[in-house]
């Protein structure tokens, strides 16, 4: 029983001979000293993707003779009874939100990873 | 809700959040900086400098933590690697090695308190008792975790844990339960 004791006892004292260090700017130091982030990755990501789209976009505009599919399909949904519009209102929504949610779930699985 | 190491981490890895290592910085600095300061004998400016080394280290490398131990075990590690290699540096640049360096400290020197008694005695473990004092007794390390760690199998840490505390208890006596 005194040998528990005495064990305890020096246990106590190592863990209270540890007191907390208060941070004083150390925090700072080290964060002064980390290489800058990797910014340059980003904007050159976002400008590939953002180049992309317009290649796409234009490519598709020159291909369809002057972007004419959109007036054909905007005439086409003109004459749709109410309720078709709606449905297929419904059902893109219901796409969209599937796919952002798909989006966020597989994000949300690499940050865990 | 706080997020957890583990979640930091990640945003460090995905995004390069800088903020989010500065937070896993402001957690861990205190231990790290208290192992450091134990293992340097209390040299705090030393001790300092190899927890900077110790979290520009993690920060760098941060890829290569799996997360199959905590952040804080995995840190130790790092922070031990780090002074190992900064005692090495120095035993080469001027010859200094452990066991002159136990020779310097008097054992005469008036000891007004059991905390001073316990940081002398401490001191006079050798390194390898020290460490795993330390980790396992100090900062609540497992003998799993310590083994890992100081990278040595983990019979060993057992029995370095075992005889530093012997050791301790010896020096302490007179401080102890009757």
């Amino acid at each position: 029983m005194n040998q528990v004791n005495q064990e305890d006892w020096l246990d106590r004292e190592l863990r209270e001979a540890a007191p907390y260090i208060d941070d004083e700017g150390f925090t700072a130091r080290v964060l002064q000293q980390l290489p800058p982030p990797r910014r340059g990755h980003d904007l050159l990501r976002a400008a590939i993707l953002l180049g992309m789209t317009f290649l796409a976009s234009a490519l598709a505009y020159v291909v369809s003779g002057g972007g004419r599919f959109v007036s054909v399909t905007l005439e086409r949904l003109a004459v749709l009874p109410a309720l078709w519009i709606l449905v297929l209102a419904l059902v893109s929504g219901l796409v969209i939100a599937a796919v952002g949610a798909t989006a966020a779930i597989s994000r949300e699985r690499g940050l865990q990873t | 809700m706080e997020l957890t190491d583990a979640d930091l981490v990640a945003r460090v890895l995905v995004d390069d959040d800088q903020h989010a290592f500065g937070e896993l910085v402001r957690r861990h600095q205190s231990a790290v900086r208290g192992l450091l300061r134990q293992l340097t004998r209390t040299d705090v400016a030393l001790a300092d400098d190899l927890a900077q080394q110790t979290f520009l280290r993690a920060y760098k490398n941060i890829r290569s933590f799996r997360g199959e131990a905590r952040f804080s075990t995995w840190l130790y590690r790092i922070a031990y690697n780090c002074f190992r290699e900064d005692a090495r540096r120095r035993k080469e640049l001027v010859g200094i090695d452990e066991e002159q360096l136990q020779t310097q400290h008097d054992p005469q020197v008036a000891n007004p308190g059991l905390r001073h008694d316990l940081m002398r005695a401490l001191n006079l473990l050798p390194l390898n008792e020290r460490s795993a004092v330390l980790l396992c007794c100090q900062n609540g390390l497992s003998h799993d975790e310590a083994a890992r760690v100081l990278d040595i199998p983990l019979g060993t840490v057992k029995t370095n844990v075992l005889r530093g505390r012997e050791k301790l208890k010896r020096m302490l006596a007179d401080w102890g339960p009757n």
